[in-house]
């Protein structure tokens, strides 16, 4: 059984049908990538598994069972986190406390736990632990990126799901944070990551799957999807396509 | 100069006053965006409380209080199902006119069942005050400043050092990321509402003995109270208390020496003159634009 | 000028619900109405609560323009209203002035009072209105009681004469339904006309409106002042009708009166306002017996309130109006749309837009650093970058919603750097938004009638002209048969088209669009290429902002590539979609698949 299914998934955002019957599968251990240009409906596939956004037909299932119609803070129990577009760091918050509430999922801890666990958190994340009490707000992009992950890694997600991780962060940076996905797969999280840098992407991915104007263009191994002329027709239009 | 300092007290006490109602203001603010116009009515129908069961029906000064205090949670809490949450994703426009209505509706209706005759509520101590030095002391200007210093600090502590602070911090800066890690949201809110009702009504139940308990009360204590913030820059904690703070200093000297019937005035021109001069108040935005 | 071009001149008024005729059916109901309160023998009970209606309902005619037509909150009503009162008692009785010279009076210290406050708040937002307006009234309240040896304070004013022709009572009560007549006429054309859709379009959207050429604070404050005028006149013959006034009668409480009259009748028309006038002046009345508890009342205005807010926003009549449409088709217009004649304004420069050095900084972060480009008479440009690379950035400095660290910006050869948005838009600049920012209460035709009366574009007087602009640019997006249909009807991506055709109705020297396939499907961004191709075509100098490369590709003749925030390539359109760094900053390079661990 897959630990999470889209099982012909359609969501309107407002007026806009942003996916229309979309089916995908993510195994367990798995890390899968979301490809596709602006507006492809990547954004809204994530927002509808976390329950931002409530589907208009077809059926989410995690490890099985329905989720489809839930409310966020329900799902987010249940263990599925999601890192959104823009990190959405709490700006008038320390980065520890950002790190802190990520836990506000899991119930009652003891005061220790807690802290223990973010104190680990600034193990994976060394970069931040000299900015553990800056404000949110006054965190550089990246930085507040690794904040959101770590905020996101708090739940103990058994799911993850990571939208634009890479967005507006510099080369360098977004090596960083792919070299953390990659940790954060090693030690046996699921990934569902949405991401506009392909080849970034790629190299940590198990799988990809293609999306084009909220419809599911193809799928398969990064090898295959890189090669794939389509995949390039998805970000770059055709002609450059047949140019490069 | 001993006049300044007596009246620098009493300007101080009234301050606290309108200090408890602007914090109460902010914090709905920060949580909901919008500013709750029937924040002065938990004053008013607080200390109208106080005055049911500590003068009508005799029963003790504390017992009573925390009867009112009770009754102002259960308002809040009516105040958020019935008011602000059935219009939450509605414009502002709307839930402002809702919350004016409310004001409107709260007022009267203690009016209907009460009468409008000011009422008097003694206050919690039976000594007067005490002079010192030059000064006398009022004992209730000293319980409002001694409540006011207890309550700022506990919300210091609350906020700053406490879990569920935190969330509620967290709330009132993203609710969608909130609501993402697990977060109540609707309780959170529901529990904003509840604070500042109780924090409004604390504020109407110390300021009842140096003022009458009378149907207006409450819009006063609004104005004043939204002044205070304004001054402090909108949506600062420390800026309402500030605010607050020097606006009961300012109305005390403006009624001492410029003229008494036109008190409740000053409030409203220092405020067109914050509103035109500096907008933002005294402290500015503290959050800046999300980089 | 083409044939097409002189079809779009002018032609002779004629429009769709026949002004005149509907002018003339109200102003022979208005007469009538006024032989009848001549001539009824009414007695003095009724005459009085005509009285009050008619000059209550002038003040909520105010509330709604302010509120209804353009968002904006008023709570001191009662204030305005008690200012013309206490001018007409005042005049009259201790200052022996005439009777219209004291009216006329109270109604300009009413307007004047009602633009500085309007000024000192509009540019903030609502709770500051609302809170000041409650300040004010509060403030004039006290001055009616305290301020004796002028208003006589709480004792109030008596003696107020009435103006010699109308001194009987039939006769006061013939002006003042002349005056409310004369009144609810212009408050009810006023959504046609200039000022009145520029209300319109900034309660629905400040930015669409701004961006559409109309400088926001200043009709905001026109229509705050607008109302507080209204209530003085209210005001004043409310005076004369009762020969005395008294400050409780002009109170807080007063204002949340009318707000309430306002809000039941149904805010966005003068019928509203009448009806809900009428209900809670007669009602109280009926139901005289409720009156003996003092409160009950206004509890029940706050209950009714927070109830017409969350269950018949609209009021009565807004409740009426959505039966009384299902009866009602609009007219078909005469005859067929022109054809939308495109010509570019002026040949000043020769780029239709210049940027040099052009930077915003949000704190540390350079959103845009020193970027320069140019953007040719007549030609396609895109302006393109990964996400998070400053292109929005860019395009809101452009517009004037953010005003610029360092650099310059010259649309048309004028240099527009320090310009606010609407003022932009005059020199002649259109743009679209990428989240779709419509006037959503109005028809599509409304909409466009918007883009078409933007500042600089002369389209002279004559609304006719307008209507045919804006019917042309509709019909170049292939909309025209949907014209008079509201705008939450359209699909997405005919909504789109419309926004489109709202800037194309202005003539715009430079068109912005941002992001204009964005939310689109496949078949709409087909059919987005084709108008795109179309309107380039026709001359127009077009900057574009999207992600679809395919479209990009298929459209622009000239491409500026932004990474964080600066400019990466600029020129052809071919060669930049071959560059490396380009390719690389969107797809990133080779991956390294094969090492992967």
């Amino acid at each position: 059984m897959s630990l999470i299914a889209l099982e012909t998934l359609t969501v309107r955002y407002g007026e806009i049908e942003a996916v229309h019957g979309i089916s995908l599968a993510v195994e367990a251990g798995e890390v899968v990538t979301l490809l596709g240009a602006n507006g492809a409906g990547k954004s809204t596939t994530l927002r509808a598994i976390s329950g931002l956004a409530k589907p208009a037909s077809g059926d989410i299932l995690f490890d099985g069972r329905s989720i489809a119609g839930l409310g966020p803070e329900a799902i987010v129990k249940l263990g599925i986190a999601h890192v959104p577009e823009g990190r959405r760091v709490f700006p008038g918050l320390t980065a520890r406390e950002n790190i802190m509430l990520g836990a506000a999922n899991r119930g009652r801890l003891a005061r220790r736990v807690l802290s223990d666990e973010t104190d680990g958190m600034f193990d994976l994340f060394s970069d931040i632990r000299p900015f553990a009490d800056a404000l949110g707000w006054t965190l550089s992009g990246g930085q507040q990126q690794m904040v959101a992950v770590a905020r996101g890694l708090m739940a103990k997600p058994r799911l993850l799901l990571l939208d634009e991780p890479s967005l507006g962060l510099a080369p360098v940076i977004v090596q960083k944070v792919f070299s953390i996905i990659a940790e954060i797969r090693r030690r046996g999280t699921t990934v569902l990551l949405v991401e506009q840098n392909a080849r970034m992407a790629l190299s940590v991915a198990d799988r990809g799957y293609v999306l084009e104007t909220g419809r599911l263009a193809l799928s398969g191994k990064p090898e295959e999807l890189w090669r794939n002329d389509d995949v390039r027709n998805a970000y770059l239009g055709g002609k450059a396509a047949k140019a490069v | 100069m001993d006049l300044v300092l007596q009246l620098l007290f009493t300007g101080i006490g009234i301050g606290a006053v309108y200090a408890l109602v602007a914090l109460g203001f902010v914090l709905i603010f920060r949580a909901t965006n919008v500013v709750n116009f029937a924040q002065g009515e938990f004053s008013m129908v607080a200390a109208f409380i106080m005055v049911v069961f500590a003068v009508d029906l005799g029963w003790p000064y504390w017992l009573s209080f925390i009867v009112s205090l009770g009754g102002m949670a259960l308002l809040g809490a009516l105040f958020n199902l019935g008011v602000y949450y059935p219009l939450r994703n509605r414009s502002f426009l709307p839930v402002i006119i809702a919350t004016i209505g409310a004001s409107i509706f709260l007022a009267n209706s203690v009016l209907a069942l009460y009468g409008p005759q000011p009422q008097v509520l003694q206050g919690w101590f039976d000594t007067p005050g005490i002079q010192l030095g030059p000064v006398y002391l009022d004992s209730q200007y000293l319980l409002i400043i001694a409540v006011t210093i207890v309550l700022v600090a506990f919300q210091y502590w609350f906020f700053e050092h406490t879990l569920l602070g935190k969330k509620l911090q967290a709330t009132s800066q993203d609710k969608e990321m909130a609501s993402l890690i697990g977060i109540p949201v609707s309780a959170m809110i529901m529990l904003t509402f509840v604070y500042s009702a109780l924090l409004g009504g604390i504020a109407g139940i110390l300021v009842a003995p140096v003022l009458f308990v009378s149907i207006q009360m409450g819009a006063t204590i609004a104005l004043k109270a939204f002044a205070a913030t304004i001054i402090g820059g909108f949506g600062d904690v420390a800026g309402a208390i500030i605010g607050g703070l020097a606006l009961g200093v300012i109305e005390t000297f403006g009624a001492a020496y410029i003229s008494v019937p036109y008190k409740d005035g000053f409030a409203f021109l220092v405020l067109v003159a914050f509103l035109i001069f500096r907008p933002q108040g005294l402290f500015g935005e503290r959050v800046a634009e999300k980089a | 000028m083409s044939v097409a071009a002189e079809a779009a001149k002018p032609a002779p008024a004629r429009r769709f619900p026949g002004p005149l005729a509907g002018a003339l059916a109200y102003m022979a109901a208005a007469a009538l109405a006024m032989l009848a309160a001549v001539f009824l023998p009414f007695d003095d009970y009724i005459l009085h609560i005509l009285v009050e209606t008619a000059t209550y309902a002038i003040a909520v005619f105010g509330l709604t323009v302010v509120l209804g037509l353009c968002g904006q909150i008023n709570l001191a009503q009662a204030a305005f209203f008690g200012l013309g009162a206490y001018a007409v008692g005042l005049g009259t009785a201790d200052l022996h002035l005439s009777f219209w010279l004291a009216l006329a009076g109270g109604a300009g210290i009413a307007l004047v009072m009602g633009a500085c406050l309007g000024m000192s708040t509009l540019r903030l937002g609502g709770h500051y209105l609302a809170m000041v307006t409650i300040s004010f009234q509060q403030i004039l309240t006290l001055v009616m009681i305290n301020w004796i040896a002028v208003t006589h304070g709480p004792d109030g004013v008596g003696n107020i004469a009435r103006p010699a022709w109308f001194s009987s009572g039939h006769g006061y009560l013939g002006l003042c339904i002349a005056a409310l007549a004369l009144v609810g006429y212009l408050v009810w054309r006023l959504p046609e006309t200039k000022l009145g859709r520029s209300m319109r379009a900034v309660r629905d959207n400040e930015l669409a409106a701004s961006v559409s050429g109309i400088d926001v604070y200043r009709i905001k404050v026109a229509a705050f002042a607008l109302c507080a005028l209204l209530g003085g006149i209210g005001g004043g013959l409310f005076a004369g009708g009762f020969s005395y006034v008294s400050p409780d009668q002009f109170s807080f409480a007063e204002s949340i009166v009318f707000l309430t009259m306002a809000l039941l009748g149904g805010v966005a028309s003068p019928i509203g306002a009448l009806i809900g006038t009428a209900l809670l002046i007669v009602l109280p009345e009926t139901l005289r017996f409720l009156k003996s508890v003092p409160g009950l009342y206004l509890a029940i205005y706050g209950l009714a309130v927070i109830l017409i807010i969350r269950f018949m926003p609209d009021g009565i009549w807004g409740f009426v109006q959505v039966y009384l449409r299902r009866f009602m088709k609009p007219a078909a217009f005469a005859r067929s749309a022109p054809e939308l004649v495109l010509v570019p304004a002026k040949l000043e420069a020769e780029s239709a837009l210049e940027v040099e050095g052009l930077s915003k900084h949000f704190g540390g972060l350079k959103a845009v650093d020193s970027v320069s480009f140019s953007v040719r008479r007549g030609s396609v440009h895109a302006l393109i970058g990964p996400n998070g690379s400053g292109k929005t950035t860019t395009l809101n400095v452009l517009s004037g919603l953010y005003t610029p660290t360092a650099g310059k910006i010259a649309l048309d050869g004028h240099d527009v750097t320090a310009l606010p948005p609407h003022a932009r838009t005059a020199v002649g600049l259109g743009r679209t938004f990428q989240n779709i920012r419509l006037f959503r209460s109005m028809s599509a035709l409304d909409n466009v009638v918007i883009g078409a009366e933007r500042p600089g574009h002369d389209l002279g007087r004559i609304h006719a002209a307008l209507v045919d602009q804006a019917r042309a640019a509709l019909a170049f997006v292939g909309l025209e048969g949907r014209a008079r249909d509201p705008i939450t009807s359209f699909s997405y991506g005919h909504q789109r088209l419309i926004e489109i055709a709202r800037a194309l109705a202005g003539n715009p020297t430079l068109l912005l669009l941002d992001e204009p396939a964005a939310g689109l499907n496949s078949t709409e961004k087909v059919e987005l290429r084709g108008l795109l191709k179309r309107i380039a075509g026709e001359g127009l100098t077009i900057l574009i902002i999207d992600h679809d490369m395919a479209l990009v590709s298929d459209v622009a003749e000239h491409i500026t590539v932004l990474n964080f925030g600066r400019r990466i390539a600029d020129g052809v359109a071919g060669e930049v979609l071959r560059n490396p760094d380009v390719i690389a900053a969107y797809l990133g390079a080779e991956p390294d698949v094969a090492h992967r661990a």
